[in-house]
């Protein structure tokens, strides 16, 4: 069978300048798979052009079996595949329960007019809604807050807010861009029991960008390094980590990481 | 509170609402009426607007033309091809216009359904960009339904405008049609549909990633917003009986603007509580525009005046109570509840 | 049509150009710092054709002085506008902003309303400029020809500020990177009001040519031209200072040609503005010199 996930010779320019250039990765379901390198190097460049935000000037991107290369944002969502971002993206004004609700408005099935005029189908589907997304709360821990605003919670937990947001439209396929930063060493442990507790239960596959280096070789199987938007490693952790020219990379004059 | 008994509450309110109608269409002055209709009137414009405007987070310039749109539809359809004989001298009109005539109800239904029909087709470029294009291009639009009415002289009547309609508007027409939009919008807004226009309006990259399509939720807002503004100018239009492209100038759009952020962007409590100040406020500073008497003295009216006082009142607002008067929360029964349990807690001794 | 005809449309359409790109450049600027689409900005053509009004049928001053002495108030009244209406909200959404805009707008236009009236009043443009000469079958008006003189002089004028100063420098550079011009320790507040004062002088200057051009003169005469002139801002690529002036041109050039050529859409003619605009949002929305969009 083959893999769910493929990026094939994917390239992204800017005018000129190559900001991923030439990236291939298959990625087999349930796997956890990092992606890292140094600062600037294209890693969120890679997430933004897999879930649509911006489309590659070369190569494409298959999961399960279907192209997904030009779809927009809210198609590939649709399709199985979910986000976090570098920068906490919540819906600040919003509460922590209608942040993941949101989650579930591209699979609602009962449509404006029923909303509109009351009808008991849609009450059927919000009280769905509801508890789908009280579920996704209280598997992160965050079932107390519910009704709290976003903008409220502390950056632990607002980080915890944005995968569980993630995980309420059902992926099959994670993406996580940073989701340690800025947390503290006993956050981040609870971070990556989270992350290994939702791989184990729904067997999704997670792909995660991080810096802090503990944090990578701790909790992936897999890694792949990028330096200068090009593929220059990938393999398990101890192979990544003895590299030759992965240590160059972070140490040889680019911004080096953490850990 | 539970929800039958909320239930009971708002048709309890309802009763007294249309309760107190009865009173002043009975005994109540044809002034005291007319103002009640434009309450209502611009109760529905305002909670439309704010759909928009409030909960999508657009700065939809443009609602002026909508209003036209209705007016002009529901005019168009009620009047007997005598009275279209009448107005349309310099210019017949054209077929089908100069023989249909239908209903009231049918012609206000169609009001709505027209201008939703415009609203569908501009979405498409209008839906491209965010932002200030997007004030730029629906204001572009309200100007362009504007000329349009002033120039197709076969269609419109053009800028002679068309007179003599039926005063079909009544308070129960308004307030009905202002109650039904409230409840209907208000429904939206608080279903997973309004949850996603939320959505947009806080972050519309995050939105996209959680699966929303913001063309499509936002293109249903439009055509909710665009049926209920069509179907107050085709109150509107039977409420005063002369229409003219004048009427649907940018000065409306302001006006709407006023109400929604005075009230509170994004709250339909606070569209009608603008709707409601800016009606009345308008009537009660109408003085302000009319010579006074004091005593000996007489104090020439100012026109213009009015629009300087609701120019500084808008600006005050925008700079100073940044969120209007209800910010973005709704005063509902359980707020209501809420609201009693503390000032209970105040009043029983420690 | 003949050709001489189209010559006198040609010679109509940049003049009309010419005002458009003036006020335009206004827009665009305080648009490249602040991201805002000021509004108000059309108004100052009232204010300055008021202004000069005044000082001549007032003040008795001849108008070689009363007319720049208007332009220097204007352009005074401009970081005002600022200062009063969208300071304070340099922090809040830009819907709030907007809506301050436009608020300073109504005011403005109803305070003259209020205090001057809206009988339009005649404007005493000096004869020099109305005088009408004859070149064989076209009849050319002086202020036609001088109008984009003064404006390709004024124009180079900025670009030489924008371009060749320090100042200039720093606006260039707040208006590519706000956050950052801010970090390098340069006083944005001055910036700002620079951006305001140049840009509202320019659309005080094609005030004081329109008043000339149209010398019927009422609160709301600011109101079609400045939408028109961000129109034009939008259309050359709202940010850039020569697609300001280029969009300029351009729409006026089509406003009178698709006149002279199709009369019967005469009345359609400030819809045209606006549907031109619309063409463009959809298929180049970044403008004549923006970059195109690349998604």
């Amino acid at each position: 069978m083959s893999p769910p996930f493929e990026m094939r010779h994917v390239t992204r320019e800017f005018g000129g300048l190559k900001a991923v250039s030439d990236f291939s990765i298959t990625l087999e379901r349930g796997e956890l798979t990092g992606l890292i390198g140094p600062n600037g190097a294209g890693k969120t460049t890679v997430f933004n052009m897999i879930t649509g935000m911006l489309r590659p000037t070369a190569g494409d991107i298959t999961w399960n079996g279907e192209n997904i290369t030009r779809l927009p944002s809210h198609m590939i969502t649709a399709r199985g595949i979910a986000r976090t971002f570098q920068n906490i993206k919540l819906f600040s004004d919003m509460s922590v329960l209608e942040n993941v609700m949101v989650s579930c408005h591209y699979s609602i099935h009962s449509s404006f007019l029923a909303a509109m005029l009351g009808l008991p189908k849609h009450g059927r589907e919000e009280k769905r809604i509801r508890k789908h997304s009280l579920k996704h709360l209280e598997e992160a821990g965050l079932a107390p807050l519910a009704y709290e605003k976003a903008q409220n919670l502390p950056y632990g937990l607002q980080r915890k807010l944005e995968i569980a947001r993630a995980l309420a439209t059902e992926p099959g396929m994670l993406l996580l861009d940073e989701p340690a930063a800025g947390m503290n060493p006993m956050e981040k442990m609870e971070l990556a029991a989270f992350i290994r507790r939702i791989r184990e239960k729904s067997g999704i596959t997670i792909f995660l960008i991080e810096h802090d280096m503990k944090f990578v070789m701790n909790i992936c199987e897999r890694i792949k390094v990028i330096n200068y938007g090009q593929s220059i490693a990938e393999g398990a952790p101890d192979k990544i980590r003895s590299d030759p020219e992965v240590i160059s990379a972070y140490l040889g004059g680019a911004s080096h990481a953490q850990g | 509170m539970s929800e039958k008994l909320k239930f009971r509450f708002n048709v309890a309110s309802l009763i007294l609402l249309f309760g107190v109608l009865f009173l002043f269409s009975r005994y109540g002055s044809g002034y005291q009426v007319r103002i009640l209709n434009n309450i209502a009137i611009f109760i529905t414009m305002a909670v439309s607007y704010n759909l928009i405007n409030g909960v999508c987070g657009l700065l939809h310039l443009g609602p002026n033309g909508f209003i036209a749109i209705g007016a002009y539809t529901s005019a168009l359809l009620s009047m007997t091809p005598a009275e279209k004989q009448i107005n349309f001298i310099l210019d017949h009109a054209i077929w089908p216009i100069d023989v249909i005539q239908v209903p009231f109800v049918v012609s206000l239904i169609a009001a709505g359904v027209v201008a939703a029909c415009f609203a569908f087709l501009i979405s498409f470029p209008v839906l491209r960009v965010r932002g200030d294009y997007l004030a730029i291009v629906t204001l572009g639009f309200g100007e362009v339904v504007r000329v349009l009415c002033n120039a197709a002289q076969s269609v419109t009547n053009g800028p002679l405008g068309l007179k003599g309609l039926y005063p079909h508007t009544n308070l129960w027409w308004s307030w009905g049609v202002a109650a039904l939009a409230v409840v209907v919008i208000q429904r939206l807004i608080n279903s997973n549909y309004g949850l996603a226009m939320k959505a947009i309006r806080e972050d519309e990259t995050a939105a996209r990633a959680m699966g929303v399509d913001p063309f499509r939720r936002l293109m249903l807002a439009f055509l909710v917003s665009a049926f209920f503004s069509g179907i107050a100018g085709g109150l509107l239009a039977h409420l005063i009986t002369t229409i003219s492209p004048g009427l649907f100038t940018f000065l409306l759009t302001f006006n709407l603007l006023i109400m929604i952020v005075v009230g509170g962007l994004g709250s339909t409590t606070g569209a009608v509580i603008g709707a409601v100040l800016f009606a009345w406020g308008g009537e009660a500073l109408r003085i302000v525009e009319q010579p006074m008497e004091i005593g000996p003295l007489t104090i020439p009216g100012i026109p213009g005046m009015r629009m300087v006082i609701f120019s500084l009142i808008l600006m005050l607002v925008i700079l100073f109570l940044r969120k209007g008067i209800m910010g973005r929360s709704e005063i509902s029964w359980n707020s209501v509840e809420s609201m009693l349990a503390v000032w209970r807690r105040t009043q029983t001794p420690p | 049509m003949s050709l001489t005809l189209l010559l006198q449309q040609l010679i109509n359409g940049v003049s009309l150009g010419s005002l458009y790109a003036l006020i335009a450049i206004g827009y665009t600027m305080v648009y490249g710092i602040l991201r805002l689409i000021n509004f108000a900005h059309g108004d100052l053509l009232m204010v300055t054709a008021y202004a000069a009004m005044y000082g001549v049928l007032l003040f008795s001053l001849p108008w070689f002085v009363s007319f720049p002495l208007a332009v220097i108030a204007t352009g005074a009244i401009g970081i005002l506008l600022d200062r009063a209406a969208y300071k304070p909200l340099r922090q809040a959404p830009r819907i709030s902003l907007l809506i301050s805009a436009i608020g300073a707008s109504f005011l403005m236009e109803n305070l003259a309303l209020v205090f001057i009236g809206g009988v339009p009043k005649p404007f005493p443009r000096p004869d020099f400029f109305g005088y009408v000469f004859k070149v064989g079958d076209l009849h050319i008006m002086v202020l036609t020809i001088y109008s984009p003189i003064i404006t390709l002089l004024l124009v180079l004028g900025l670009l030489y500020i924008v371009f060749k100063t320090r100042a200039g420098m720093a606006m260039r550079a707040a208006s590519r990177d706000f956050e950052t011009t801010r970090l390098m320790g340069i006083n944005l507040d001055r910036i700002i009001a620079l951006t305001f004062l140049l840009g509202s002088s320019l659309a005080a200057a094609s005030g004081i040519m329109w008043a000339m051009k149209y010398p019927q003169i009422n609160p709301f005469m600011g109101v079609i031209p400045g939408l028109k002139a961000f129109i034009a801002a939008v259309i050359g690529g709202i940010g850039n200072i020569v697609g300001a002036v280029l969009g300029g041109f351009l729409l006026g050039l089509c406003e009178i040609l698709i006149v002279a050529l199709l009369p019967s859409l005469a009345e359609y003619r400030d819809a045209f503005a606006f549907l031109l605009l619309i063409g463009v949002l959809l298929f180049r929305p970044t403008g004549i010199m923006g970059e195109p969009l690349i998604e």
